[in-house]
């Protein structure tokens, strides 16, 4: 959602120097081929042929016979300005002596001379898309909707081809979780009011600097799912649990779900329908059963699911409406709603914010003889009798009929389209193909199965440009190299680096979940996720081979520096980091 | 294209076709990251008096919406405990700043730097039309546009526009945190992002050369950030090196008395990574460190009092880290936050969100006491919030042209009325 600077500005990334719409055009295969590390077993390195291409374009258009050069010879103004951007060309100042600088001796602010050269950046050169050919469809999906794929996954949906699959992903029952095991004994938590921590709406991400008490993290192994033997059957709400466990357990049925699509669905809606474990508290399971309940309404309609969301217990204390009344209303839940959940900002009013306030107000947590209930209790004594105006509509209104109001504003449809396009197709949909998605959801009583299937099989899915347009977040890459790698013990890993590259799950950094795109990406996280690898590479039992890992993974369209780098790395797990560690593999 | 037109050129276009190389050495070991090198100056060249100088900027960021009347307390308004009948307690306790101020009562480190006349409050800070939703008024905040039709930070900019923060990647830092924060996002800028000292390393024995292999001429539109951002990382490793070898805040605090960077207060991990940077004399320009909490829409008198206790630990540990350094007047402490909190507050003993609040600025070359006008509790906005005095851009604007000495119109488009809070001289 906040995308990086520029990469987002009105109308989004651009891409310039299309030379891949041209190649992708009845080329997809032969440029496949080209592309392919053909001699990435041979005792030879593609060094040499590498050596000839020009040096500013992705790996293998160098190949590509000359009548392409007319198409690829798009009048571009960063070539044209290339020869004059020589640096013999341009008028080089005489190494004159610098000014006096005011810089105290006794303090040495020299810059130390690290010695890295700055890399040789590519300019508007763009990928090439494989996307013409079924099999690079198939990995594009799973990449998307699947967190990649183990091989048995990768061979099936191959075989199967993209539409079956589709299919498949969309139609197959989601499979539950194994159910998270209550701890052997309660154990007493912190008030999480009390923490000192950006609570529910405090937006900016306040990432590991915005929790003064280092504290919290438990230092159990995550995954650690198996009931211990005393553990009783069943949760009550005021059951503490382990926030670790709990992370781990997800993480870890993230990479062993049969119906990974289910676990991609339901981070998507932890990351809209919004809450944190640290304002939430471990006091009770209500983090545990939001996940559940987000999973089996993942699919659903936008109504029930508003319906589900509004009196779920972590909802009711993230934003605050267990704590609001109809005589002191509080906006937090009401404005998350509108702004984040449903319409975004600017369709509504502040006043609208108030007014649906005090429509939404009545909602109470369970006290101590309700121990079962594992929603929100409605108390019409606490509720707001009075009429309000409310989206243009005035009179009294309940949950429900602020629901129905909202998704009959015109607004709503296109603001879900958007951010699920947003987080499956491309950082920058056009107004077109989100009002036709929006459209039709809405005609389908906004039914997001409906939706998903007419994301997946619309041509802009497959598009040329938004092949590697997505960045994957910290789970999506970590997962998905967990399941290449066919790992299942990594979860205590994935949950540790979640937290260092920014994704830790049950702790989004604000109330908007977490960022899209470009903001996954700084010097600190590209630095910890090549550490990611070499953590997950260094905990395997057994290290598959990597000779086809660049095929199965990053389909044969590698950039020139990833080729090198394969190249130098001479056995499977020097490869396999150079796989993980790639940009493609960054990139979905 | 003669050299004229060398003006219109990003630091993209350089950067894309490999110009930059060439910095140079004698550019680089003539000092301070703050000189720009061959690239800087055949840009830039006209500008080089404005930017040659050590000043350092470090921007603290109070997330969540900070509350300023139980920061910087009304001590006579009775409509305070009309107002807040539970909050208005803060006032009881608050360290007095004058007849008509105190500051909360968690801030003796605060209140000690502002009997030294080293702590400007600049009341009623905001904008016009205040925007209630964070992730609206931070982007409001961060970019210095109330219209919101910017993308950059206002840091950002500052720092591409002054600064070559290609080779020296430092200028720009974001201390303990895992992202750029949106106010020093600017594409045409090299930024760094270091969470913690000790943990930015790469692991795996030859990841390093590797990503070097890796990471260049990467295609794509996010092509140039993957490689900028390897390369930042890469880069920064070598200097922390040497800032490692150059700090030594233990030394130093074991001398002097209550001098702890508390390693269980964040904020104070994460400046005292900013003091290790600007001590070391690696590079660093400006700063920007972020503590979270701030949304305090229930029991805000206990919660916010032991947060601005983590505010003033940090705050004050950092200044007597630098002053033993002797680097105290180089570096200017600001405090932003998206906005300040309704007056009323709520039954839960909480506040909603708000508009204007008191703004901090801290450092030895900061004329000390309050400026612009504290908004009245009396004359509130129709939706209950103080209404703004003083324009956020006008505090900016005073940052950049009085601290940093640099063009503040070529980044806020236009000039403000001024608030002298920093001294020129």
């Amino acid at each position: 959602m906040c995308a990086h600077g520029k990469t987002t500005a009105p109308g989004g990334p651009t891409r310039r120097k299309v030379l891949l719409t041209a190649l992708a055009t009845g080329v997809g295969v032969a440029s496949a081929r080209i592309l392919g590390l053909r001699n990435l077993d041979a005792s030879e390195s593609l060094s040499s042929l590498v050596d000839t291409m020009d040096m500013s374009m992705a790996t293998g258009v160098a190949e590509l016979p000359d009548e392409y050069d007319a198409m690829f010879g798009v009048p571009d103004d960063s070539y044209a300005a290339q020869d004059f951007l020589d640096a013999s060309n341009l008028p080089r100042t005489k190494p004159v002596a610098l000014p006096p600088v005011d810089v105290r001796p006794a303090v040495a602010l020299q810059l130390p001379v690290s010695g890295i050269a700055s890399p040789k950046l590519a300019g508007d050169v763009d990928w090439v898309s494989p996307l013409p050919k079924e099999s690079a469809k198939v990995t594009h999906l799973l990449r998307r909707a699947t967190f990649g794929a183990t091989e048995v996954e990768l061979d099936r949906a191959l075989s199967e081809g993209f539409a079956r699959t589709v299919e498949r992903l969309i139609e197959s029952p989601f499979v539950e979780p194994p159910v998270f095991p209550a701890p052997a004994a309660p154990r007493p938590s912190a008030s999480p009011s009390m923490t000192p921590r950006a609570s529910a709406s405090a937006r900016p991400s306040p990432s590991a600097s915005a929790k003064p008490s280092a504290s919290a993290a438990p230092s159990m192994a995550a995954g650690a799912a198996s009931p211990s033997p005393s553990a009783p059957a069943v949760l009550t709400n005021t059951t503490s649990i382990n926030i670790g466990n709990l992370q781990g357990w997800w993480l870890d049925w993230m990479t062993k779900s049969p119906t990974p699509f289910a676990e991609r669905m339901t981070l998507f809606w932890h990351g809209h329908f919004t809450s944190d474990y640290r304002k939430v508290g471990t006091n009770s399971p209500a983090i545990y059963w939001q996940n559940l309940t987000w999973r089996r309404m993942a699919l659903g309609d936008l109504r029930s699911m508003l319906l589900k969301v509004t009196p779920d217990l972590a909802m009711l204390r993230y934003l605050d409406l267990a704590a609001s009344t109809g005589r002191a209303p509080n906006e937090n839940y009401a404005r998350e709603l509108l702004e984040l959940f449903t319409m975004g900002v600017g369709s509504y009013t502040e006043d609208d914010v108030k007014a649906a306030a005090k429509a939404l107000a009545g909602w109470r947590l369970p006290v101590r003889t309700e121990p079962t209930a594992q929603t929100g209790i409605f108390d019409a004594r606490r509720a707001f009798t009075g009429a309000v105006t409310f989206l243009g509509k005035t009179g009294t209104f309940n949950t429900e009929s602020v629901v129905d109001t909202i998704l009959a504003n015109d607004a709503t449809a296109p603001f879900i389209v958007r951010q699920l396009v947003t987080s499956f197709v491309t950082p920058s949909s056009s107004d077109t193909y989100v009002a036709r998605l929006a459209d039709r959801f809405r005609r389908s009583r906004y039914d997001t199965k409906t939706l998903m299937r007419d994301i997946f099989t619309s041509p802009e899915f497959v598009a040329p440009e938004t092949f590697r347009s997505l960045i994957k977040s910290p789970t999506d890459f970590m997962i998905s190299a967990a399941k290449a790698l066919g790992a299942t013990n990594l979860s205590g890993t994935i949950r540790q680096y979640g937290s260092t590259l920014g994704q830790n799950m049950f702790d989004p950094p604000s109330v908007a979940g977490w960022g899209e795109g470009a903001s996954w990406i700084s010097s600190n996280t590209m630095l910890q996720r090549a550490n990611f690898v070499t953590a997950a590479i260094g905990a395997l039992r057994t290290t598959p081979s990597a000779a086809r890992a660049h095929e199965r993974h990053l389909d044969s369209v590698l950039a020139q520096g990833t080729v090198n780098e394969l190249n130098l790395a001479r056995e499977d797990k020097s490869r396999w980091f150079a796989v993980f560690a790639s940009p493609e593999f960054q990139l979905k | 294209m003669g050299a004229t037109d060398l003006s219109r050129l990003s630091r993209r276009d350089f950067l894309r076709n490999g110009f930059v190389f060439g910095a140079g050495a004698a550019g680089l070991a003539a000092g301070y990251a703050a000189v720009p090198d061959v690239f800087a100056r055949a840009v830039y060249g006209g500008k080089l008096d404005g930017v040659m100088n050590d000043r350092v900027l470090v921007m603290i960021q109070l997330a969540g919406g900070a509350d300023g009347l139980q920061t910087v307390i009304p001590l006579q308004d009775p409509k305070l405990r009309a107002l807040r009948p539970q909050l208005s307690q803060a006032a009881n306790s608050a360290l007095p700043l004058d007849a008509s101020f105190g500051l909360n009562r968690s801030m003796r480190g605060v209140k000690a730097l502002w009997d030294q006349g080293k702590v400007a409050i600049v009341h009623g800070v905001g904008y016009p039309q205040p925007n209630y939703s964070h992730f609206d008024s931070i982007r409001i905040w961060e970019t210095g546009d109330p219209m919101r039709r910017q993308q950059d930070g206002w840091l950002g900019k500052t720092i591409a526009a002054n600064y070559d923060s290609a080779g020296h990647p430092l200028v720009g830092c974001a201390c303990g945190s895992s992202e750029i924060p949106g106010a020093l996002r600017d594409l045409d800028a090299t930024l760094s992002v270091i969470n913690g000292q000790n943990t930015f390393k790469f692991n795996g024995a030859d990841a390093d050369r590797a990503m070097g292999v890796i990471y260049n001429g990467t295609p794509g539109i996010y092509g140039a950030l993957f490689d900028t951002s390897v390369f930042s990382a890469r880069d920064t490793m070598a200097r922390l090196r040497l800032a490692r070898e150059k700090y030594t805040p233990r030394a130093a605090y074991n001398d002097n008395v209550n001098l702890v960077y508390s390693s269980r207060n964040q904020l104070a991990s994460a400046l005292q990574l900013a003091a290790q940077l600007i001590i070391s004399g690696v590079g660093a320009k400006i700063l920007h460190v972020t503590l979270g909490g701030f949304d305090t829409h229930d029991q805000q008198l206990a919660r916010l009092d032991s947060l601005m206790g983590y505010v003033d630990g940090a705050i004050s540990a950092f200044h007597a880290d630098l002053a033993a350094y002797g680097m105290s007047d180089r570096v200017l402490i600001a405090t932003w936050s998206e906005f300040g909190r309704r007056a009323a507050e709520t039954a839960n003993g909480g506040t909603d969100h708000g508009a204007a609040a008191p703004m901090f600025l801290i450092g030895d070359t900061v004329k000390g006491g309050f400026y612009g006008e504290a908004p009245s509790l009396g004359a509130l906005d129709r939706g209950g919030s103080l209404k703004y005095t003083v324009d956020f851009r006008q505090v900016y604007q005073e940052i950049l042209e009085s601290h940093l000495r640099v063009d503040s119109q070529e980044v806020l488009g236009k000039a403000f009325e001024r608030i002298p809070a920093v001294r020129t001289a």
